[in-house]
């Protein structure tokens, strides 16, 4: 497959499969991982690395490429695995993610690990990076653009809100954020713990040009982003609605699925099974030694 | 099941309970990680008005907490140890050091026992900035007995106090009859060639490391420090005085922290010779606690060689 060019919605479709079974079976491998927060973000991770960002694989740190800033570091597996597909390094590096020694941590390393552009996972902090990071990159005249993710869960951090009126008083219309809204964090559902609505009314009180998408419509998160790119002298927030642990079916909307734990063979197969049942007609099963 | 086969964080969430029913000033708080401590959802439960989730906002939880303290409340307040000390550490020094509110702060997952969330969750220095603030107190229990006791201790006590809280089951070190007192370090085992100092997890790791040492001849005195700070001096000074010899070992980088509190009080008063074991200065990564222990040089074979070494080099 021609990455650049994937269009189809069935190349989609079946791109998010692949990514869900890996992400699960990494982490099942692992011995667990943050399950939830990972899967949430596929469609608009795989929407970013293979149908909008300019980034060149083979030389990641290409001086005009655009940025991604995960600041909900702990979603790793999935942009890893992004990575992967685009070449950044071989596929079957996924299967050491957390081992000891390994170059692909449960929370994203820019020192480590080829491709990504900060590190994260202090929850709260990313969105200044992402800030800093646009603000270069006007500063020298490019012409890119910085992507950064941030939790629903992670926006109940007052840094956030520091830094949402920093980009709006310096204008980063370099700058496109999108809020995972799945509406859990780890104790409880955001709405029981700290609620962040009127979400919408509240970023665009800031000074934010403000959209909502589904975060799991290939079209929908498209047409968004690039409305969001289109941005003129305002920072850009998407708060996209989307579904905590999507795709496994174990796990699905469920409060338990932000981290798992697979203490053995059968909880393992168990899960696993989650994925694939959603898969109705064939269970689909990546294939790691022809898959690299 | 008896208190020793517990997790250590299950404890904790039984000593609250049993605190927050005998005594109505005895509040909660946790930033989004109280399943982590273990009070989500057994302390939310049994005292839904008492319990507070602040969310992902340690700066908040801290700052709340020194007004329930500046109020008479007696607030206990849970994160991971980076995120309870670093993440929030102005706030904790102006609204509760400086300020003398009593608050209670608990890091769980200290060190390398956050094992797979890798670096970003590995604290390395909380006993070191911790320690290094005026009118706090550093607490690091080393089994389930003494955690209930210092927990126990931590309500009764007007000062602001930190706790470093492992989650898991610990082998159990001491008995129901335990007392914490702050000023009294705790004689393990009794020796004349080596002074081993340790705290916390290393405690649990320099067990074993003494026991071998004992089948080679070598006979380490162990001295487990539960608080930090104050620092039981004297118990340090009686032992160096018999050996001339001191490794330390933490679960913590070994500027500033438990090593730096033994060369200190060693450097003031009776100079000898003291080997640090813990990171030599380098952050974390992820990974399973024994290679971690290992690499960084503070598991047990690696604080048996560093007692080895100096008995040897005298
Ligand atoms: C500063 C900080 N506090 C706490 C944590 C622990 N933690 C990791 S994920 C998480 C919940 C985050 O919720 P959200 O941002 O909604 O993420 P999602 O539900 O999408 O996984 C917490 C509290 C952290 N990583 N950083």
């Amino acid at each position: 497959m021609d990455f650049d060019k994937i269009e189809s919605k069935e190349q989609l479709d079946q791109l998010a499969k692949e990514f869900r079974y890996i992400i699960t079976d990494i982490m099942c491998r692992a011995g667990g991982g943050h399950i939830g927060g990972s899967l949430s973000l596929v469609e608009i991770i795989i929407t970013l690395y293979f149908r909008v960002m300019n980034v060149k694989p083979d030389n990641p740190r290409w001086a005009d490429r655009d940025r991604f800033i995960l600041s909900k570091g702990h979603a790793g597996p999935t942009l890893y695995t992004a990575l992967a597909y685009r070449g950044y390094f071989p596929k079957d590096v996924l299967l050491t993610l957390n081992a000891n020694g390994t170059e692909l941590p449960s929370h994203v390393d820019q020192v480590i690990t080829p491709g990504i552009d900060q590190t994260a996972g202090s929850l709260g902090q990313g969105l200044s990076c992402a800030n800093g990071i646009a603000l270069a990159c006007k500063l020298q005249n490019k012409t890119n653009h910085v992507f950064c993710i941030v939790g629903d869960g992670e926006s109940q951090e007052g840094q956030i809100w520091e830094a949402g009126m920093f980009a709006a008083q310096h204008k980063l219309d370099n700058l496109v954020v999108i809020t995972d809204y799945n509406k859990m964090q780890i104790d409880a559902e955001v709405e029981k713990i700290v609620s962040l609505e009127p979400v919408v009314d509240k970023w665009r009180a800031f000074g934010w040009e403000v959209f909502e998408m589904d975060g799991h419509d290939w079209d929908d998160i498209h047409a968004t982003i690039n409305k969001a790119m289109a941005v003129k002298d305002k920072p850009a927030m998407i708060v996209a609605h989307t579904v905590k642990a999507k795709g496994n079916v174990c796990y699905e909307n469920r409060i338990e699925c932000h981290f798992i734990s697979i203490p053995d063979e059968d909880e393992r197969n168990r899960v696993i099974g989650g994925v694939c049942a959603l898969d109705d007609d064939e269970p689909f099963h990546f294939n790691w030694t022809e898959g690299k | 099941m008896t208190l020793h086969e517990k997790e250590l964080r299950a404890v904790y969430t039984d000593t609250l309970i049993e605190l927050m029913t005998t005594n109505s000033k005895v509040v909660c708080l946790e930033a989004d990680l109280g399943k982590s401590s273990g009070t989500v959802p057994r302390v939310w439960d049994a005292f839904p008005d008492r319990f507070f989730d602040v969310g992902v906002a340690e700066a908040n939880m801290i700052g709340i907490s020194a007004g329930l303290a500046n109020e008479g409340m007696v607030p206990f307040c849970a994160t991971f140890s980076p995120f309870a000390t670093r993440r929030a550490y102005d706030q904790i020094t102006i609204s509760i050091a400086y300020a003398e509110n009593p608050v209670k702060i608990v890091g769980t997952a200290p060190g390398v026992t956050t094992a797979k969330n890798g670096a970003t969750h590995m604290c390395f220095q909380d006993l070191a900035i911790m320690r290094a603030m005026p009118n706090m107190r550093v607490y690091c229990p080393a089994d389930v007995y003494e955690l209930r006791s210092m927990v126990r201790y931590m309500a009764a006590s007007q000062k602001p106090e930190y706790m470093q809280l492992i989650r898991e089951v610990h082998a159990p070190l001491f008995d129901d009859s335990y007392e914490f007192d702050p000023h009294q370090a705790r004689i393990l085992d009794e020796g004349a060639d080596v002074t081993l100092v340790t705290t916390g997890l290393t405690t649990q790791f320099a067990r074993k490391a003494v026991g071998s040492l004992k089948q080679e001849g070598i006979q380490a005195e162990h001295i487990h420090y539960p608080s930090v700070k104050p620092f039981d001096v004297q118990t340090l000074l009686d032992s160096v005085k018999k050996t001339n010899a001191v490794v330390t070992a933490e679960n913590q980088n070994v500027i500033g922290g438990l090593g730096g509190a033994v060369c200190e009080v060693l450097a003031e008063n009776y100079p000898a010779k003291v080997k640090r074991l813990g990171s030599q200065d380098r952050f974390g990564e992820v990974g399973d606690v024994p290679y971690l222990s290992d690499t960084l040089g503070f598991s047990a074979p690696k604080i048996a060689d560093a007692c080895r070494e100096m008995v040897q080099a005298k």
